[in-house]
């Protein structure tokens, strides 16, 4: 497994570095820049602005700036948009917004999801199964920016019960909207893959000789069939949980709690060509150490996957 | 008869019935039958004739939609009667039961011993140490060399024949009176079978268990059982024991079973259709030849941080000629590469090195555009019936598609009228046209398969286990048809197939292949009758005889070991261990012509490999 890591984090440079060039590349190929806005500097205001950020380098020249500063000092440079903050400033105050939410989603996707598709899947054709199967179709059309604003006209506005937005540094009557909003598809999804893969997994030939063995029925499921069910379920929560720590836009902005989400918005509207590329980087960055830890996750659950 | 013997098992009117979209399917219609102690009594039939359901009914295992009536008597208890909790008290314990496919039948993520552990967990009171005892000793029992070190492993890293020791194992475990095998050795090469078959005759003499042995096999059953009933269509056509059934069968579907059935001992079975001899004169010796070919794959071994691959030989210097309109037979147990062998000669796989020429020409090399020019004469037919057709086109179209790509200036009517003729041919009715594959069985699939690959008049077609899906008769109808099209057309065949009983009806030739390597070659007279390598003996010694006195008073011969991995530079030397010194300066086996026409491969005397 360690020779399995090494191989993985080699194998990640080159993905980064080409997330890098890409990402470079696709900005600098639309036309405009940071600073042309609808009013319209003078010239020579805007060159001594494209010359404070370097912008009239050539290209390479960025890029090598850029990844310089990436690699030696982990900087990720100036924001464009935001006057004397840099890009660590902003990801080190959203990130932690995000992240918080975010886990607290995922735990609650996970805690509700897998349980709720294996009792479903035990229960095949049974009112339980229906129920679940209900729920899961329900939340997963129903998109949070319904599910938000749903949220605040009951616990705001009719029970006045919790605050409508704001983080106020993560206090919990603040987390929670949030919290609910994110997590209710994700664990319909979770609980869709589970009952379906659980349902497979009971109907293979090892479940049928476990039976046979005289075991109880819930020892069968604990035991035998929980493990190769949960694999498809794993390969799902691998970039879901990517996507739920790194915020979700629409969260951000219904609730206004500052995460990075928003910021990956602004930053595209705004061309700040640097925050854009930060926020892109620490997805990319997020989403191989999750797959990885899925990979890692896989060897676990089935031995026939050696690493 | 006289049952002094109170019967330990007594199935009483027993009615299967399972709910479908189609309404009330009758799977078992009415059955009684008994069992007594350490006895082993035969349930035989062809494939939906409902002979596992009874079982799967006595251990609760029916599936959700099913329903039975009757009675299930064993030890004094109805099991239909029984709740689940009350059921698995005896099941596992009492009574026990080992299945078909044993690659799929052991939980893939816990251990051997995990899943042994926890049957005495439940049934037993026994404490860690024992229980490990315990369990060692039936490892042991069923003959799997290195006990300890295979109880640690999870089931993948075991042989399909081991993984079913390991079930019989388990079932042993809590010593019941009864082991239900459900088609046991079906999945397995006929030297497992051989070993399997005699693990449970020592298990019903040594421990006087009784064994319910289901199966489609009548050499199975000549070999195991005391007493079998025949089953057909839900109900017991003919009852009694091995000898009564065997020697003087009353009901026309055993005799027919028994008819069908291909048996090594004796090719020329009287409703048979013969094969057409070769006539040497007149064809030429360049027809197919294959010269040395090799199919190496290269395997991923080990793990860090720059794993090395090593070449897996499937196909390892393979040499032979075909002559127009001979069959040759290549046989060989499961991963000899005899399927590889068949699609490197047809280039569905690029050989490594080798040549095929074809009438003169090579095969090899060619360009994509002038190999599909060869393929019009160069046909497959593959194992699976009903995987191998587009389960979206009707069967005609099927057919149909090699006209459409090699006689394109064909009209659309022309085509369907030679679809509907070559339907005729292989005896499939006109007004199937517009069928799907999943609407027909196995053997008119089958069928189709043929049709299609007969339908642009091939000079060869290669038959990958194209009967080895099918039910005997089915697969006897199939042999026949073609040989008919081999007379009829002058057509070449590579028939592959691991049954050997099956390919000495319908080949001319015999090629015996041992991981890549062909040991023996011979007329499949002279391969039968006079065998020389040990593998071709102990191959043939292990094929089971439809007839109970032959079978019993047989030995079959086991050279030790296990089969070894084709990636084991050693394996080849498994006959000759005497030269086994000279693996290093890359010696391998010699195939020596020992009289004309039969090449037999260096080996050691079968009494040294035996001692």
């Amino acid at each position: 497994m360690f020779s399995f890591i090494i191989r993985r984090t080699f194998s990640s440079i080159p993905t980064i570095l080409i997330l890098i060039l890409i990402s470079f590349a696709l900005m600098r190929l639309a036309p405009g820049s940071p600073f042309s806005s609808d009013r319209g500097l003078p010239p020579e205001v805007l060159a001594n602005l494209e010359a404070k950020y370097g912008l009239n380098l050539p290209w390479f020249e960025q890029l090598y700036t850029y990844l310089k500063g990436i690699i030696f000092s982990f900087d990720f440079g100036p924001s464009f948009k935001y006057k004397d903050r840099s890009v660590n400033d902003i990801l080190a105050q959203g990130f932690p917004v995000t992240l918080t939410y975010g886990l607290w989603s995922f735990f609650i996707a996970v805690a509700v999801g897998i349980p709720l598709g294996i009792a479903a899947a035990v229960r095949h054709n049974t009112k339980l199964d229906y129920l679940a199967v209900g729920f899961s179709i329900g939340a997963q059309v129903l998109p949070n920016f319904v599910m938000a604003p749903i949220l605040v006209i009951i616990f705001t506005l009719w029970l006045n019960w919790l605050p409508g937005g704001g983080w106020n540094g993560g206090e919990w009557q603040y987390v929670i909207m949030p919290v609910i909003a994110l997590s209710t598809s994700y664990m319909a999804s979770i609980a869709r893959i589970t009952r379906s893969s659980m349902l497979e997994v009971l109907s293979a030939n090892f479940i049928r000789t476990a039976k046979a063995k005289g075991l109880a029925n819930s020892s069968i499921i604990l035991n035998h069939a929980l493990k190769p069910a949960l694999l498809p379920v794993i390969s799902y929560l691998g970039p879901a949980f990517v996507s739920m720590i790194t915020g979700s836009v629409i969260i951000d902005i219904y609730f206004s709690t500052g995460g990075m989400g928003q910021f990956f918005v602004d930053a595209a509207l705004n061309r700040d060509y640097s925050l854009l590329m930060g926020v892109t980087i620490v997805f990319g960055v997020m989403t191989i150490l999750f797959n990885t830890i899925v990979d890692i996750a896989y060897a676990w659950l089935d031995p026939k996957i050696r690493l | 008869m006289t049952d002094i013997i109170k019967p330990m098992f007594e199935v009483n009117n027993l009615k299967i019935s399972f709910a479908t979209n189609d309404g009330i399917v009758e799977a078992v219609k009415g059955v009684s039958f008994h069992i007594n102690p350490g006895e082993c009594v035969g349930i035989v039939g062809e494939s939906g004739s409902g002979k596992s359901q009874t079982f799967m009914a006595a251990m609760g295992l029916l599936a959700k939609n099913g329903h039975a009536d009757g009675s299930i008597i064993f030890q004094g208890h109805n099991l239909l009667e029984l709740s689940v909790e009350q059921l698995n008290h005896v099941r596992g314990k009492n009574m026990s039961m080992i299945f078909q496919d044993p690659l799929t039948s052991l939980t893939p993520h816990m251990t051997i011993l995990a899943q042994m552990r926890e049957v005495i967990a439940l049934h037993m009171d026994l404490n860690q140490a024992d229980t490990d005892r315990v369990c060692r000793e039936w490892i042991d029992r069923v003959r799997i060399a290195e006990g300890a070190r295979r109880l640690n492993q999870y089931p993948h890293e075991l042989s399909g024949g081991m993984r079913q020791r390991v079930m019989i194992a388990m079932s042993m475990l809590c010593s019941p009176s009864l082991l239900i095998a459900d088609e046991p050795t079906t999945a397995l090469d006929v030297t497992v079978q051989a070993e399997i078959l005699d693990l449970m005759d020592e298990l019903k003499r040594e421990n006087g268990t009784a064994i319910a042995l289901i199966t489609h096999d009548m050499g199975v059953m000549a070999r195991m059982c005391d007493r079998l009933h025949v089953m057909r269509y839900g109900e017991y056509v003919e009852e009694g024991t091995a000898e009564d059934v065997f020697y003087n069968p009353q009901h026309q579907y055993t005799k027919m079973l028994l008819d069908s059935m291909p048996r090594i001992d004796n090719p020329d079975r009287t409703s048979h259709h013969k094969l057409k001899p070769i006539d040497d004169s007149q064809t030429g010796d360049d027809f197919l030849v294959v010269d040395d070919l090799k199919v190496h794959f290269k395997i991923k071994v080990g793990g860090g941080i720059w794993p090395k691959t090593l070449p897996l030989k499937a196909v390892d210097g393979v040499s032979f000629k075909l002559r127009e309109g001979e069959t040759l037979g290549i046989v060989g147990e499961s991963g000899c590469g005899k399927s590889t062998l068949a699609r490197a000669v047809l280039q569905l796989i690029p050989p490594t090195d080798g040549v095929v020429t074809w009438i003169g020409k090579p095969l090899s090399g060619l360009k994509k555009e002038e190999l599909k020019d060869k393929r019009k004469d160069l046909q497959i037919v593959f194992q699976d019936p009903l995987a191998s057709l587009d389960p979206r086109m009707t069967i005609a179209s099927s057919i149909m598609e090699p006209l459409l790509t090699f006689a394109a200036h064909m009209s659309k009517t022309d085509m369907k009228e030679r679809v509907m003729k070559m339907m005729d041919r292989v005896g499939l009715n006109r007004n199937m046209i517009n069928r799907y594959p999943h609407e027909l069985s196995g053997g008119q699939n089958q069928r189709v398969g043929i049709a299609r690959a007969m339908i642009m008049q091939p000079k060869l077609v290669i038959c990958d286990e194209a009967v080895s899906a099918l039910d005997v008769s089915v697969q006897a109808q199939i042999i026949e048809l073609l040989i008919d099209l081999q007379a009829e057309f002058k057509l070449s065949i590579l028939f592959i197939s691991h049954d050997l009983a099956v390919v000495r009806e319908i080949s001319h030739r015999i090629m015996v292949l041992y991981l890549g390597r062909v040991v023996e070659m011979a007329n499949s007279r002279d391969i039968y009758d006079n065998p020389i390598h040990p593998y071709t003996k102990q191959l043939i010694s292990a094929v089971p005889v439809p007839d109970p006195k032959i079978e019993r008073a047989r030995k079959s011969i086991k050279i030790p070991g296990e089969l070894p991995s084709p990636m084991d530079p050693n394996a080849q030397f498994k006959f000759l261990p005497s030269k086994r010194d000279q693996v290093a300066q890359g010696y391998q086996p010699k195939l020596i012509e020992h009289s004309p026409g039969h090449f037999v491969a260096e080996h050691d005397p079968l009494e040294t490999l035996l001692a």
